[in-house]
């Protein structure tokens, strides 16, 4: 169907010339991590070929969305590491380190997502629950600020956000008893301007929704980059699995704002609506996934959408403006619920939660669509994530929480010859039906860009980066990296030449035209 | 969370850094409440080798109270602190507190039922000889230095799992592949099928050792198909060759078999 777009869309142009940059995490505000470039296009794809390598050295695969501003690549590797490379030979400008304090409470690794930019100031939060800004051309300290005490389980992972003159962060760290929240700071200072709970205190609205303490160990994480509406002035954030992760008895309620889709307003970080896409859940659904913000025709109606390709299964369209539901369709086996109220509310199938002995449930832990970033074409109109198609045994444990350790009750395993495959779906996210599906081994672990060539870049885990048709899902490229993809590709254009760039490991690897 | 095994990417994060004491008695002793925790560390830091009982999966089954590198509370302790120099296990001391990890040493104990398992009937000399003759074992499976290469070495096996998980193993085979010999087929574009242990399978790509030992390696897109088999490639039907007398004899050469005493 035809789309109008009336999203403002802050083109990533460079200040030198015509070049092109990738400025925010999400490639706009509205989170499409769509590039206008069309250099490389579904007839030349097959001719790119890598144009140089940066190799980190550092341990583990990396999980940044690298940006490109003015000829540089900033990236932030694991450990507190950080980079600014030449854009157009590779070669290292400057290196940002801090050594991670002992005793970090970590339920992933010491990853990171990304910088955020205002001007010269690059923003990025520390393994450690610190917000940091570097100056971009020397790589710099201007300002340390502690978002959260990691000795209390928190710890910082996501890429900040900038709105205005604010810098945004979530936390992670809800399978350690901590209290989630969003917060923003002064981009010049550092102090905090607003923080919003993700999880409602007894007294405020939502507080009914717990009972006894269990809100103070509530969890409800924000680990995953938000989107802004400027039009609205709203800020859109997923949040996390609440705390004790899959285990529900000891926090009877709907548990909110956990995984939950909330909106925020930019300035004082007031709830506007929230929706929540798992009340009291216990099989770690967090709604993280990218709250993407496109304008849409759904039946009759124009309306300015938030979509999510949630982990719970379900393809959620939203109306941003008040968070009416519009769309729910499952995008991959879901056994735990028969579908989705007009209300929004999940109807639960009986005996699907974690057991003693072990239940089987679909999906699996990590989703359907987990983390990794998603893109929407306006060309196509289509949405595009990954998704692990499998399930789960989800086992359920009980027992007292210790401050700052594994507060979690549960864990999952394999079922046996049922391995999970994964899938790249294409959806219509004005209606939830799935345009096309590119079939994988195994779950999917890169995150996805779409261009204006007509392509769908992504990577997995065997270390291939791929060109796919958007429009259809054929392969048209793929490139063996040599290590797992776990992080987003994005578009750039120097000197006339489009260049695809995308973390492999612990290198950045970019691409061109020979 | 995310790729690879989820239960595996928690026990590759890094938590809370106290460096294990030298302590060398367990403070939570018969403590239910540790127990209970330990139950639940295992499960997040464990769970993906030892199996989500502590049965045994790519690591030795625990609930035997028989352990490859010793005996005590405090050899548990220093086992799960350091690991275990050449093999898989690795040390744990950095990611866990002292505390945790006597709490995992007293779920342990609490699972493990030394002299309960099911009593090995059978002669294991007799086993022995079924292993290398009626049995034909010898042909894929390798005991110290002897045998096959093909499939998983026995050299070992029995300090690595359990008596029933050896039984179900010899009978219905593909109940429980180890990782590394999952069957893979291959069907050519003429019509030709390769059947052998993966040795490699992504989105494009495929690789797999044939029953003579012979490496293949293919692209997707020029084979009719690809298909992981959810059947082990050993024999199903050991349960009509042998009686269960004989049965009972190979699973007593197989429970004994502890690897060669090292030398000085």
């Amino acid at each position: 169907m035809r789309l109008r777009i009336l999203i403002v869309i802050s083109l990533a142009v460079a200040a030198s010339g015509q070049d092109t940059g990738w400025l925010t995490y999400g490639g706009n505000d509205a989170g499409w991590r769509y590039s206008e470039l069309k250099q490389i296009d579904t007839a030349n794809a097959a001719q790119i070929v890598p144009k140089w390598i940066y190799q980190t050295k550092l341990p583990g695969s990396m999980e940044t969305t690298p940006l490109v501003d003015g000829g540089l690549m900033f990236v932030t590797g694991s450990s507190n590491h950080a980079f600014a490379i030449d854009a157009r030979t590779g070669k290292q400008i400057w290196h940002y380190t801090k050594t991670p304090p002992k005793g970090l409470a970590l339920c992933c690794g010491e990853v990171n997502r990304g910088f955020a930019k205002i001007g010269d100031t690059l923003f990025k939060v520390n393994i450690e629950d610190h917000l940091v800004a570097l100056n971009a051309k020397s790589g710099n300290l201007l300002w340390e600020t502690e978002i959260a005490d990691y000795k209390k389980g928190y710890s910082g992972t996501v890429a900040p956000l900038a709105v205005k003159n604010l810098v945004l962060v979530g936390t992670a760290g809800a399978e350690f008893g901590i209290r989630g929240f969003v917060d923003a700071y002064d981009a010049n200072t550092g102090k905090r301007v607003w923080r919003f709970y993700t999880v409602a205190a007894p007294g405020e609205p939502g507080g009914d929704t717990w009972q006894g303490d269990a809100w103070q160990r509530g969890g409800g994480s924000t680990w995953v980059t938000g989107t802004y509406d400027p039009e609205l002035n709203l800020v859109y954030w997923g949040t996390g699995n609440p705390g004790p992760d899959m285990n529900g008895d000891v926090r009877p309620g709907d548990n909110l704002y956990t995984c939950s889709i909330v909106a925020l307003d930019a300035d004082t970080g007031k709830l506007k609506w929230h929706f929540q896409t798992t009340p009291h859940d216990s099989h770690d659904w967090d709604a993280i996934s990218d709250p993407v913000l496109v304008d849409l025709n759904v039946g009759q109606r124009k309306v300015k959408a938030l979509i999510q390709a949630n982990r719970n299964g379900f393809f959620y369209t939203l109306d941003r403006t008040n968070g009416e539901l519009l769309v729910a369709k499952p995008y991959t086996k879901v056994t735990w619920a028969s579908g989705i109220s007009a209300k929004g509310r999940p109807n639960l199938v009986a005996g699907q939660d974690p057991s003693e002995e072990g239940t089987v449930s679909c999906p699996g832990l990590g989703g359907g669509h987990n983390w990794q970033a998603t893109a929407y074409s306006p060309q196509t109109g289509l949405y595009y994530f990954g998704s692990t198609d499998g399930c789960h045994i989800y086992y359920k444990t009980k027992y007292e929480p210790i401050e700052g350790q594994w507060y979690q009750l549960s864990t999952v395993d394999d079922v046996k010859h049922e391995p999970a495959s994964g899938s790249v779906v294409a959806v219509n996210p004005a209606s939830g039906e799935t345009k096309w599906r590119w079939e994988m081994l195994d779950a999917p672990s890169g995150g996805m860009l779409a261009t204006a060539g007509g392509l769908l870049f992504t990577g997995d885990r065997y270390g291939y980066v791929i060109a796919l048709d958007a429009g259809t899902g054929k392969v048209l490229w793929k490139f063996p990296a040599g290590a797992a993809i776990s992080a987003p590709p994005i578009a750039y254009s120097l000197g006339g030449k489009q260049y695809i760039a995308v973390a492999a490991g612990s290198d950045i690897i970019t691409f061109g035209l020979p | 969370m995310k790729p690879v095994s989820v239960v595996r990417l928690f026990a590759l994060a890094t938590a809370t850094t106290v460096l294990a004491v030298a302590q060398t008695t367990n403070p939570f002793a018969n403590d239910q409440k540790a127990v209970d925790v330990g139950r639940g560390m295992f499960r997040i830091y464990c769970a993906a080798c030892h199996g989500i009982h502590a049965r045994g999966g790519l690591g030795p089954d625990l609930t035997r109270g028989v352990y490859n590198c010793g005996e005590l509370d405090a050899d548990l302790f220093r086992t799960i602190s350091q690991g275990v120099a050449g093999t898989e296990m690795e040390g744990f001391g950095e990611a866990l507190p002292a505390e945790s990890i006597w709490r995992i040493i007293t779920f342990l104990r609490s699972v493990s039922s030394v002299g309960t398992s099911s009593p090995v009937k059978g002669d294991p000399v007799r086993g022995k000889d079924l292993f290398w003759g009626k049995g034909n074992c010898g042909q894929c499976h390798a005991v110290n230095t002897r045998g096959g290469r093909f499939g998983p070495d026995l050299s070992r096996i029995g300090r690595e799992r359990s008596y029933e998980f050896l039984r179900n193993s010899v009978l219905d085979p593909s109940l429980d592949i180890s990782d590394g010999y999952r069957t893979l087929t291959v069907v050519l574009r003429d019509g030709r099928k390769i059947t052998g242990i993966e040795r490699g399978l992504d989105n494009f790509t495929a690789r797999l050792l044939d029953s003579s030992g012979n490496f293949h390696s293919f692209d997707k897109s020029e084979v009719t198909s690809v298909r992981r088999e959810t059947r082990s490639l050993m024999p199903d039907n050991y349960g009509q060759i042998l009686s269960a007398t004989e049965v009972d004899d190979l699973l007593a050469y197989l429970s004994g078999l502890r690897g060669e005493a090292r030398k000085k």
